[in-house]
Order: structure tokens, then C-alpha cells, then sequence
């Protein structure tokens, strides 16, 4: 061995700090920089989240009263709060059923069924992020209220029966436009996982004798419900930690987020509110459990290797069911988008039809709401470029360094993708809020800050994913060559995993161009965004300009998602996972 | 119950109509005797696979019919065609134990749970794996050697009047893969019931066989037991696929009742071949193929009647016997020759000028078409 070239040789006579000082501590420092920022802006507001629940430090002075569970108390005695409590879970349950209901079987038609139009019908799973889900449910009131044209057209055709639309406001319209909202996560899951199940297992039951339903009860079935617990948790910690549908058609029916809300800015009582927060993560938090370890503990090896199409089923019923039920949700799925877009164009829409057309909405846009529309652009790149850089670095080191410690980061990553908006908003205002020592309510810092804890993990999930599936050699031959961690990310991992990185950024941008449920606790008079200026107009009755900013919102996010869907390798559904 | 299986002019075209369509399988008209194993055997895209499944009822064949017995079962859905199926990659149910997957085929059928477990239990106990029953787990935590004996005991359980083998050691590693031949012919001897076998692997399918086909580009070339095929095969094809066969570019000189006189192209060397080895009708003139297995070629240093000179290329041994590659001016361009040799020849050395010899009652005679695999 040439004396030139070798390292380990001078090594040994090197101390013990030079030693040190040699290693290579790059990645560590990158690793440390969002560790640092995750313990400051989530661990820690949680933590103080969890002291004003049970000590219930003086709003003012932060002066400690001694342990209480006082809180909880009048939580569990209060009607009204138990009430909410009930609300709920019912809701979150009954949009979980639902959605499973409706997203299963056509996931199936879809995916297994001779019918048309299938490409059009998978892309429905992008409309639940194209629009804020309040616009959706608020389109409901519209059609459905009290003299909505649709009340109108499907009582006369059930009232014979003697039976009637109940009102829209209230739990009926809740669960309505969130199981519209949400079935297509449903349904593209379940579609992903009938699509790419192992055909041999079925064609081998067949031989054994089995006829399709058989079938579908003992094998199809049973292998793909990882992915539906996988799709009903997804479901079910959006719809418990929904703000704006609830804000919007709940009438007088709160559910915790809401309760959260006006427990914070009607009452001021953010202990309180800390203390609603922690049931909410309870109840999650106990749900995730169920899903992590009792449902996807069965989770099976069952991609197909072999590359056998799967038989559709060709008969004429199956295909005239499976068309029509699509067609059927086809139709509901699109009914808010049509119905904003119309009402942008009119003046009112109270009665039958709408009333008065006008450009105005849109021309006024300019005068009322620039400084909004700014807003919302700025926090949200800002927010997504942030995201993109730190969940994508962080899901190299994590994946491939396996540091120390890495278990704890991939769930305080994780852990905001099932904290409701809320919740976070709430922890966030414990630590920071306006008797703290960091005053930072109403500012861009602490927006900017909300969401990039909340959407980080769409990247982060979406490039470990793909990092999963990419061979180390590539990474391994760029070191043996003589590169640093660095400079491989940089020119071997980054271009390899780029298709990862766009989905998880176009899924944080997207999302966060309508996020309400956080910024509406955090914003303040210089900070309003576009969703939140929806939301005024809309508790204003101002529905043409609600409607005019809410199609411009459509226009952008489809656009965005449109570009990166026809960029090949590019997927948004893997940034969903869990 | 066994059954005879039966095709009668069995076509499939993929895509039939479209620009892409695709011919797989040509008038495939044979049959297979009750309680034979039988393989098909051919290169990949050979339509081999394609009949399987077809017997199996997975594909749809475009025209001809097939029986099983009497009963015509052309359109019987796959469900009641009572036939057990294993395939390569084994197809076991992750999310159930070894004994509901092999019992599944009895579950499907209603079968009453003591007949169940019974059933289950002797057919693990044919296949060797009374003891991993009795652990039952999941099929996932057995060896591949294991989960092949499970997924032949699903099939087997229910009795099915046929059983269909679909390259079914290929997820096997060499030596397991040796052993498992062997299984499997002793449980279809020991269960009779009338068994196809898919592969590619000729050395596997005369292994495994009672007869075999072989298939080429959806046309069956031949059928035979092992014996017949290697020593009389029909046409080049199937002389080069079972086994190796040695070609030269010849042309017939002369014909007599009982031998044909052919000229090695650009040798003249001259070979008399009896006529129970020309496997091509030709008259004087004609182009043809004359081709003598590598351990029917010997080479030495000295020259003899019908030998052609050639350089040693390559010399292997492969322990029961030596290989040399010589590479010989019998065509065209120069050929390489693998001939086989009990023993050394202790004065060849790679790179000498050899001359290569041949055992004129063993070299076969055919037609010049159809030599390409």
C-alpha cells in the first residue's frame, strides 16, 4: 500500500481530539438545525400546552396555581361541551363509515369493472384539495338550504314517501360535505390497492372453485384492508380536526375544533382551550393507536410480480351498476365547484337560482382583498420552499444516516399530520401567544412557522417513500468515488428523488393556499389571507366576492396540480401516506 | 377423479383484429393420457404458458375446443372446472395460516370441518409437512421449499380431476430445485392424477416427464417421452432445444432406398446417412442440416475418413466429462463445436489444429428450415 494515500496510518498517532475533530460532523449539524426548530416550535408549545391543561397558570402572568384537573372537570360537566364532545366523534365516525362506504366500492368499479371515462374518474381525487373545504360545504347551504334549488327538486321526489331533506345546518349538513370532501382519499387508496393486489391469488382461489363474491369476501377483501384502516385514519383525523365545515353549516352543533376556536377568541380562555386540545389529541391520538396496531400490523406483501392483467368484470349489470354509481358521485363530487363558479358571476343566490349577474366580485377583488391575496402567495411559497428543503434533507439523513435519535424525529414529524389545525394553532399561542416572553400573535413569523410544522411531513413522507424504493448503491458508488454526504445529496440522491420532492411540495402548496384551521387563531390585522377573507365574506353573507376569491383559488391550485400531473413520475398520492 | 385431457385445434390470438395481434397458439391438437405427467415444454413466449392457462380457464381460446374426458370444458368458467393449479410464484394467502390455505379449496366446496381437517392432514403428510402443520403459521414464514409443498397440497386437496404445474421450481435455487422434481413426481405417481407441467428448462421437463411437447412460437413441434425426443428428434428445432446438437451447412449428393449421401458444404467430406435418421424428404441437390450431438463427435490429432480440421478453442472440464470447443470451417464463417469426451486427450492443448470426427450412424439429417431456437 502506497504511504501517500493512507489515512488510517497517521491517524494513530494523532490525539484523541484532532480524532474527533476529523469526523465528518456536516450531516449532524444539518440534522440538528430542524431538530433544534421542531423542539422549539412543537415539543415546547406542546408541552406548555399540556402544563395550561392541567395547571392552569393564570392567563396574564403565567402564575402556576397548583395541579387541577378543574378544566376536565368542567369539561365532562358541562352540557354543552359534552355535547360538542358527542358531536365530535359522531361526525369523525359516521364521515369515516361513509366515505368508506361510498370510496370502497367505486375504488373497485373503477378499478375492476369495464366502464368509461376511468381516467377522468381517478383524477376526482384531486378535487378535495382544489377547493377549502368550507367553500364546499357552504355551496351545500346554497343548493340545499332552506330554499335551495336541489331541497326543492329531491323533496318533491321524496315527499310522497313522506319523507323530507332534513336541514342542512346541523349534523346533517356536516356530515354531507365532509364525506363528500373526503371519500376520494378513500377511494383513490382503495383503488391503488385493488389495481395493484396480486391477480394470481385471486385466479388461484377461482381454480380452487371460488366464485368472484367468495372471492372478494376471502381474499380481495381481507388483503387490501391495510390500506382502508390506512385511508379511514386519514379520513378520520381531518374530520376531527375540521374547523371550517362545522364554522360554517354547524348551526349551533360545535364540534372541538370549533369549540377550541371560541374558546380561545370569544372567551380568552386559552387554558381552557388547551384543555379541549388534549381531548382532541386523545381521542386521535387513541384511533392512530388502534390503526397502528391492530390493523396495520396485518399488512401483507402482495404487490404483483408478475405482470398478469387482472380480469375486469365484463358483464352488462356490473357494468351499468358500476357506471351509474360513479356517474352518481361523479355528479355530487362536482356540484360545489359548479356552484361557486356559477355564484362568482351573480350578485346573490338565496332563493331558487342566483340573481343580479355582475362582474363586480372579480373587479372588485383588486380594491378589497390585494393585500390578502399577497399575503396568502407569500406565507404559502415562503412556507413550501421552507418545507421542501428541510423535509427533504431530513428524510435523507433519516433514512439513509439512520442517526440516533431518528425514530423520535420521524414522529415529531409526524405527529402535526394528525394534530388537527387547531390544536396547533392553540399549542402555538401557549408558548408564544401574547403573555409570553416571545410575543409573536399576528406576526408572518408564527403563520410561516404553523405551517411549516404542519406540512413538512408531506414532503418528508413523500421523499423517504420514494428513498425507500431507490437502490444505495447509486448513493454508495457516489462515495466510494470519493464524494462527501453532501455532494452526493446534491447530485445523485436530489435528481433521483426530485419526482418525490415536487409531489410533496405541490401537495404542501396547494393545501396551504387554503388553510384555515390554523391561520384562523394566529392571524392578525396585517396577516389575513385568502381562505380567511372567504370565511368573513361568507359569516358577512357576502357570497359574490366568497365565491369570486374562492374560483380564483380553484384556477391556481388546479393549474399547479394540473402542471405537475402531467410532469411524469410525479405522484400527490404518495405524500398522503402515513 | 383423473381424466383424460384432450385439444382439438386450439387457437389463441391476443388483441385478435388490432395491428398488435398476436398468434400464441396454432392448431394445437394432442393428448394427454390419465394419469400422465406430462410437460410442455418450450422457450419463453413459446405459447406454452398460454395453454396452460387456457386448460386452466384463465385464458379464452379463440377457436378449437378442449376436453377433459368426454365433457367439452371450452367455456366452463374456471370455477367449475374442478382443477388444482400451482404457480410460480406459489400465489399462497399471506393473511392465512398453511392449513386455510390449503384447506380453502374444501372451504370453497363446503366441506364439513372434520372432513376438512382430515383432508388437510393427509395431504400435508403427502407432501412431508405434518410437522410445520402442526405449528400452522403463515405461509410467509416458510422456507421456498416449504411454501412450494403447501401450495401443491391446496391443489391436490380437493381431488381435482387435473393439476396444473406453471414453471413451478423456477423461484427455487439449483439444488432445491433438483429435489423438488423429484417430489413432485412422486406425489402425482402416488395421487395418478392427471398432471401438466410448464417449463423452460429441458433438462427439468425429461427429468419430470412421462412424455413431453415441445412448443415453438405457438406450434407444437413434437411429442414424446425424453428417450424419443433426444434421439429421434423431428426437426432441428427440437434437436438443438433437448439437449445440444452440432449443425453443418450440407447438400445431398445422392439418394439410395436406404441411405442419403450428403457433402459438407465447402469440406467435401462426405457422410452416408441411413435413412431412419433423415428426418427431411430431399432429392439430389438439396440444401439440408446434418447435425451430430456433442457426445457422438470425438477429436484427435490424426485425420480419418470423415473428419473436418478445426482449432481447439476452449477445453472445460466439467468432471464427468471434458468439453472442447473447436472451432471448425464447415459453413460459411467458422463454427464453434462443443464436443463431449469421457476422457482427456492428453496431447490436445487450446489453440492446437484438430481434426473432428464423427460416428456416421449417429448423425441425424434435416431440413434447413426452422433451425433458429
Amino acid at each position: 500500500m502506497s504511504r501517500k494515500y493512507s489515512i488510517t496510518e497517521n491517524g494513530a498517532e494523532k490525539s484523541k481530539l484532532k480524532k474527533f475533530l476529523q469526523k465528518d460532523f456536516s450531516q449532524f449539524i444539518v440534522f440538528a438545525v430542524p431538530m433544534i426548530f421542531l423542539a422549539i416550535f412543537l415539543l415546547y408549545p406542546l408541552a406548555i400546552t399540556l402544563v395550561r391543561a392541567f395547571w392552569r397558570p393564570d392567563s396574564f402572568n403565567f402564575k402556576f396555581t397548583g395541579w387541577s384537573l378543574e378544566g376536565f372537570e368542567q369539561f365532562f360537566t358541562t352540557k354543552l361541551y359534552l355535547r360538542s364532545l358527542r358531536n365530535s366523534i359522531v361526525l369523525s365516525v359516521s364521515v369515516t363509515l361513509l366515505t368508506l362506504v361510498i370510496g370502497v366500492p367505486m375504488g373497485y368499479c373503477v378499478a375492476r369493472v369495464k366502464i368509461p371515462g376511468k381516467k377522468l374518474l381517478v383524477s376526482l381525487g384531486i378535487l378535495p384539495i382544489i377547493m377549502p373545504s368550507f367553500v364546499g360545504a357552504y355551496t351545500w347551504v346554497i343548493l340545499l338550504g332552506n330554499k335551495g334549488v336541489l331541497r326543492a327538486a329531491i323533496n318533491w321526489f321524496i315527499s310522497p314517501f313522506g319523507i323530507t331533506i332534513p336541514s342542512i345546518y346541523g349534523m346533517f349538513g356536516m356530515i354531507l360535505a365532509m364525506t363528500l370532501t373526503y371519500f376520494p382519499f378513500v377511494f383513490q387508496m382503495s383503488y391503488g390497492a385493488v389495481s395493484s393486489a396480486n391477480a394470481l391469488l385471486e385466479e388461484a382461489a377461482m381454480l380452487m372453485g371460488a366464485k368472484r363474491s367468495y372471492i372478494m369476501r376471502t381474499i380481495t377483501l381481507p388483503l387490501i384492508i391495510p390500506s382502508l384502516g390506512a385511508a379511514a385514519l386519514l379520513v378520520f383525523v381531518r374530520a376531527i380536526g375540521n374547523f371550517g365545515i362545522p364554522a360554517v353549516v354547524g348551526g349551533n352543533n360545535y364540534v372541538l375544533p370549533t369549540l377550541i376556536s371560541f374558546a380561545y377568541q370569544g372567551d380568552g380562555d386559552i387554558n381552557f382551550a388547551s384543555t379541549i386540545s388534549l381531548i382532541n389529541v386523545l381521542i386521535t391520538g387513541l384511533v392512530l393507536y388502534v390503526q397502528k396496531y391492530v390493523v396495520a400490523k396485518r399488512e401483507y406483501e402482495t404487490i404483483s410480480a408478475t405482470h398478469t392483467d387482472i380480469k375486469l368484470h365484463e358483464s352488462l349489470g356490473a357494468r351499468l351498476f358500476a357506471s351509474i354509481f360513479c356517474l352518481i358521485i361523479l355528479i355530487f363530487s362536482l356540484l360545489p365547484q359548479v356552484t361557486i363558479i356559477v355564484m362568482s358571476f351573480f350578485r346573490n343566490w338565496t332563493g331558487l337560482l342566483p340573481v343580479g349577474f355582475t362582474f363586480e366580485n372579480y373587479l372588485s377583488i383588486p380594491k378589497n382583498s390585494s393585500k390578502e391575496m399577497f399575503n396568502s402567495f407569500f406565507l404559502s411559497i415562503s412556507a413550501t420552499v421552507m418545507c421542501a428543503v428541510f423535509g427533504s434533507i431530513l428524510a435523507y439523513i433519516a433514512e439513509r444516516k439512520k442517526p440516533k435519535g431518528a425514530a423520535l424525529l420521524d414522529m415529531s414529524i409526524m405527529a402535526p399530520f394528525i394534530l388537527p389545525g387547531t390544536v396547533v394553532s392553540i399549542a402555538l399561542l401557549s408558548a408564544f401567544g401574547a403573555n409570553s416572553i416571545f410575543k409573536m400573535t399576528g406576526t408572518y413569523a408564527i403563520l410561516l412557522i404553523s405551517y411549516m410544522i404542519r406540512r413538512t411531513p408531506y414532503v418528508y413522507r413523500s421523499v423517504s417513500a420514494n428513498l425507500t424504493q431507490l437502490n444505495p448503491s447509486l448513493e454508495e458508488a457516489s462515495t466510494i468515488s470519493g464524494a462527501t454526504w453532501f455532494y452526493t445529496f446534491r447530485r445523485v440522491s436530489v435528481p433521483l428523488i426530485m419526482p418525490a420532492i415536487i409531489s410533496g411540495s405541490v401537495m404542501t402548496l396547494t393545501t396551504l393556499l387554503q388553510e384555515l384551521s390554523t391561520t384562523i387563531l394566529l392571524y392578525g390585522p396585517k396577516t389575513r389571507t385568502v381562505p380567511i377573507q372567504i370565511y368573513n365574506k361568507v359569516l358577512e353573507n357576502n357570497l359574490g366576492q366568497a365565491s369570486a376569491l374562492s374560483t380564483i383559488l380553484l384556477i391556481v391550485v388546479f393549474t399547479i396540480i394540473y402542471g405537475m400531473n402531467s410532469r411524469k413520475g410525479s405522484d400527490v398520492s404518495s405524500a398522503l401516506k402515513m | 377423479m383423473s381424466k383424460i385431457v384432450r385439444y382439438e385445434k386450439v387457437n389463441k390470438i391476443y388483441a385478435e383484429g388490432t395491428k398488435n395481434a398476436v398468434h400464441a397458439l396454432k392448431d394445437v391438437s394432442f393428448s394427454i393420457n390419465e394419469g400422465e405427467l406430462f410437460c410442455l415444454l418450450g422457450p419463453s413466449g413459446c405459447g406454452k404458458t398460454t395453454l396452460l392457462r387456457s386448460t386452466a380457464g384463465l385464458e379464452n381460446i379463440s377457436s378449437g375446443k378442449m376436453y377433459y374426458g368426454d365433457v367439452d370444458i371450452s367455456t366452463i368458467p374456471p370455477y367449475k372446472r374442478n382443477i388444482g393449479m400451482v404457480f410460480q410464484s406459489f400465489a399462497l394467502y399471506p393473511h392465512m395460516t398453511i392449513f386455510e390455505n390449503v384447506a380453502y379449496g374444501l372451504r370453497v366446496r363446503k366441506v364439513p370441518n372434520d372432513v376438512v381437517t382430515k383432508k388437510v392432514t393427509e395431504v400435508m403428510e403427502l407432501v412431508g409437512l405434518q410437522e410445520e402443520l402442526k405449528r400452522n403459521p403463515s405461509p410467509t414464514a416458510l422456507s421456498g421449499g416449504q411454501q412450494q409443498r403447501v401450495a401443491i397440497a391446496r391443489a391436490l386437496v380437493y381431488d381435482p380431476d387435473v393439476l396444473l404445474l406453471d414453471e413451478p421450481l423456477a423461484n427455487l435455487d439449483a439444488k432445491l430445485r433438483r429435489y423438488m422434481r423429484a417430489e413432485i413426481r412422486r406425489i402425482q405417481k402416488a395421487t395418478n392424477i392427471t398432471t401438466i407441467f410448464v417449463t423452460h428448462d429441458q433438462e427439468e421437463a425429461m427429468a419430470v416427464g412421462d412424455r413431453l411437447a415441445v412448443f415453438r412460437k405457438g406450434v407444437v413441434e413434437q411429442i414424446g417421452t425424453s428417450d424419443e425426443l433426444y434421439n429421434q428428434p423431428a426437426n432441428a428445432f427440437v434437436a438443438n432445444f433437448i439437449g445440444k446438437m452440432n449443425f453443418f451447412n450440407s447438400h445431398v449428393v445422392s439418394t439410395s432406398a436406404k441411405s442419403v449421401e450428403v457433402e459438407i458444404d465447402t469440406t467435401g467430406i462426405k457422410i452416408e446417412i441411413p435413412k431412419e435418421r433423415t428426418h427431411a424428404e430431399v432429392k439430389n441437390g438439396d440444401e439440408v442440416l446434418i447435425g451430430g450431438r456433442p457426445e457422438h463427435l470425438t477429436v484427435s490429432k490424426e485425420q480419418s475418413k470423415n473428419s473436418i480440421p478445426g482449432k481447439v478453442r476452449i477445453i472445460q472440464h466439467l468432471g464427468s466429462f471434458i468439453r472442447y470447443e473447436v472451432e471448425v470451417k464447415g459453413s460459411i464463417s467458422p463454427v464453434t463445436f462443443e464436443i463431449d469426451m469421457n476422457s482427456l486427450q492428453k496431447d490436445i492443448h487450446e489453440g492446437d489444429m484438430v481434426n473432428v470426427s464423427f460416428d456416421s450412424e449417429r448423425v441425424a439429417m434435416f431440413s434447413p428450415k426452422g433451425r433458429e431456437i
